[in-house]
């Protein structure tokens, strides 16, 4: 297995003296912090803008008071259709039967304001019933004869950040994961044949079994490296950027449990992506042809992400964890939002990975070890 | 002299193309062995068989007693060879090329320096050893490309067109190396299409012309009658 050593070592040596994966997982550890500093300022802005509702006619007495408590702005408008097509965010017509409403759904300004609306004239109505019943001696609880008395096991914040972290951690984690290696992985393949060392390489007596292995180890170390550079950073990032709206702000934690889980995946994902990154990098004659074959990956990894964002409550049953990437972004999930893990589900990810990892491998080696490797070139 | 590589009746198709058609020759201990012929006659294909990279259809091939099919390794420990493509890792600097070559040839950790240091000194490489190869030049790299193929010492020494992508002081240094090569007893293989440098060093030659090999013997019997070697050679083509 000395072999083995000694390749590892040399491709450690080379990677860390190659600006390209540097710089891959120097950006991963700055670009993190950035886009989240971004989102924090969208969803607090969001949360506290103050949008404009044009209108015409009688207004109930009051109603503008809440319209002003729920950053609501009104402004008199001759014609409120012709002004919520881009004027205000929403138009308002108050007759004697009540109030039309005029706004446009593709616009998410208009979304945002018509629920607004929608909470201050229900809260109104409610008020102005509970008046009138009292005023009347009737006792405004009978329109409510079965009161919910809600007691939500997180809360609405914890929800939030549990949704937030989901679907961003395990797509950061694989991404980063095959990000960070991808580089190395075809430079340590594809570009052996480019540079044309791979010949002198398999001339030595080393068994080429083990400078495959040593390949795919100093990848892995690569892909794992970018990818905790990347959540770190993340992490630290969240635990300094405030989430929310203002008064309300939140800062995103990640439970031990789930931190675990993050650190055993990210060890299967980074061996997997190293040896399926090697395999297609040995069918590549050049970096560049490599970078070709490996573009298809990065769909592969982004769709079960996806699949989360999506469809939160998504509850597969133990075939589906089966699946490479999909699985660990379900276990991921399962870690962060329920922090807590099935073992089954965590035994057959971990198998599946490590099967996944040694198929790719043999598939590399076989590869490897066909004369059409050195006829090709 | 001792035989160093038998080659005997080798065979050899690369995907519909028929490269080798029973090729034989004996290179020897202490000599220069030209393995001659234009370009695609099949002297790549036969040093790569020799050095175990491809496995032969038909015939056999032994370095110092040992069948490349049935003991590759011990082939491998006692081959080194230098091509025209000269490729080293850009970014490790020459002596880290060289010793990580060393390495994987099995030179034992103890003596990995002094090999090292020893072949950078033969070949008067001390003044960019700690370059990066990225910064060499093409005559130093190709010095690089020497220096891994011989730093584990293999009595078998393969040059491939070793001259062709280097300029005149370049390619001269790679012939003295033959010659010094040769001196200490190595049996060096020089396959080559320019007939010019074989008549000048060769002991002995074999010419092969689309895979079969048309004219062997030592260098002075195959010019015979003719002026130099190139129009030897070239009788001998149009005669196959």
């Amino acid at each position: 297995m000395k072999a083995v050593a000694i390749v590892f070592r040399k491709e450690l040596r080379e990677i860390l003296r190659d600006r390209r994966t540097m710089i891959a997982i120097g950006l991963a550890a700055l670009a993190t912090p950035i886009v989240l500093y971004v989102i924090s300022q969208v969803t607090v802005r969001s949360a506290t803008q103050t949008y404009t509702v044009g209108y015409k006619g009688e207004m109930p007495a009051g109603l503008d008071i809440l319209f002003n408590a729920t950053s609501l702005k009104l402004e008199q408008v001759a014609d409120p259709v012709e002004a919520a097509k881009a004027q205000v965010d929403v138009g308002l017509v108050f007759t004697p039967r009540g109030v039309d409403e005029y706004y446009d759904p593709t616009r998410q300004s208009a979304q945002i304001t018509d629920i607004r609306i929608q909470t201050v004239v229900s809260r109104y109505d409610a008020a102005k019933i509970a008046a009138t019943l009292q005023e009347r001696g009737v006792d405004p609880s009978v329109l409510n004869p079965l009161p919910v008395t809600q007691h939500p096991l997180t809360s609405p914040e914890q929800a939030a950040q549990n949704a937030f972290l989901s679907f961003f951690l395990p797509y950061m984690l694989i991404t980063m994961t095959l990000t960070g290696g991808l580089s190395a992985a075809l430079d340590t393949s594809a570009g052996e044949r480019e540079r044309k060392t791979l010949e002198s390489l398999l001339l030595t007596p080393a068994p080429r079994s083990q400078v495959l292995v040593g390949k795919i180890l100093a990848v892995s170390v690569v892909g794992l490296a970018g990818a905790m550079v990347a959540i770190v950073s993340m992490l630290v990032a969240l635990s300094q950027i405030k989430f929310g709206a203002q008064g309300q702000p939140t800062h995103i934690v990640l439970t031990p449990l789930a931190a675990s889980v993050m650190v055993w995946l990210a060890v299967l994902l980074a061996g997997a992506f190293a040896s399926i990154t090697i395999t297609l990098g040995t069918l590549a004659r050049n970096f560049r042809q490599g970078q070709a074959y490996a573009t298809p990956l990065y769909f592969v990894t982004i769709f079960p992400a996806s699949l989360v964002l999506f469809i939160p409550d998504f509850n597969p049953s133990l075939g589906y964890y089966l699946i490479p990437i999909l699985n660990a972004v379900l276990v991921l999930r399962d870690a962060i939002v329920h922090n807590s893990v099935a073992p089954a589900a965590l035994a057959v990810t971990s198998l599946s990975l490590f099967v996944t990892g040694a198929l790719c491998f043999y598939a590399a080696l076989r590869l490897f070890t066909r004369e059409a490797l050195l006829v090709r070139s | 002299m001792e035989s160093a590589v038998r080659v005997d009746r080798l065979e050899k198709s690369l995907g519909p193309n028929k490269v080798l058609r029973g090729i034989s020759f004996e290179a020897r201990r202490g000599e220069i062995f030209g393995l001659l012929g234009p370009n695609g006659a099949g002297k790549t294909t036969t040093l790569r068989i020799i050095c175990t990279l491809l496995a032969p259809d038909a015939g056999s091939v032994e370095v110092l007693g040992f069948d490349t099919r049935t003991a590759p390794a011990e082939v491998r420990r006692r081959v080194g060879v230098v091509t025209a493509e000269i490729g080293i890792y850009p970014r490790l600097s020459a002596r880290e090329n060289i010793a990580y070559f060393a390495e994987l040839s099995g030179v034992l950790d103890g003596e990995l320096d002094r090999k090292v240091d020893g072949v950078l000194e033969r070949l008067d490489m001390g003044s960019f050893a700690k370059q990066r190869a990225e910064s060499l030049s093409s005559g130093q790299k190709q010095k690089v490309a020497i220096a891994r193929a011989i730093v584990h010492d293999p009595p078998v020494l393969m040059f491939d067109e070793p001259t062709s992508n280097l300029d005149v002081l370049a390619s001269r240094e790679i012939r003295e190396f033959m010659v010094e090569s040769k001196s200490r007893g190595k049996c060096v293989i020089f396959s080559t299409h320019v007939l010019h440098d074989a008549e000048r060093l060769c002991d002995r030659v074999t010419i092969i012309h689309e895979g079969r090999v048309v004219g062997s013997g030592p260098t002075a019997d195959v010019r015979g009658k003719f002026e130099d070697l190139e129009d030897a050679f070239l009788s001998l083509v149009e005669a196959s």
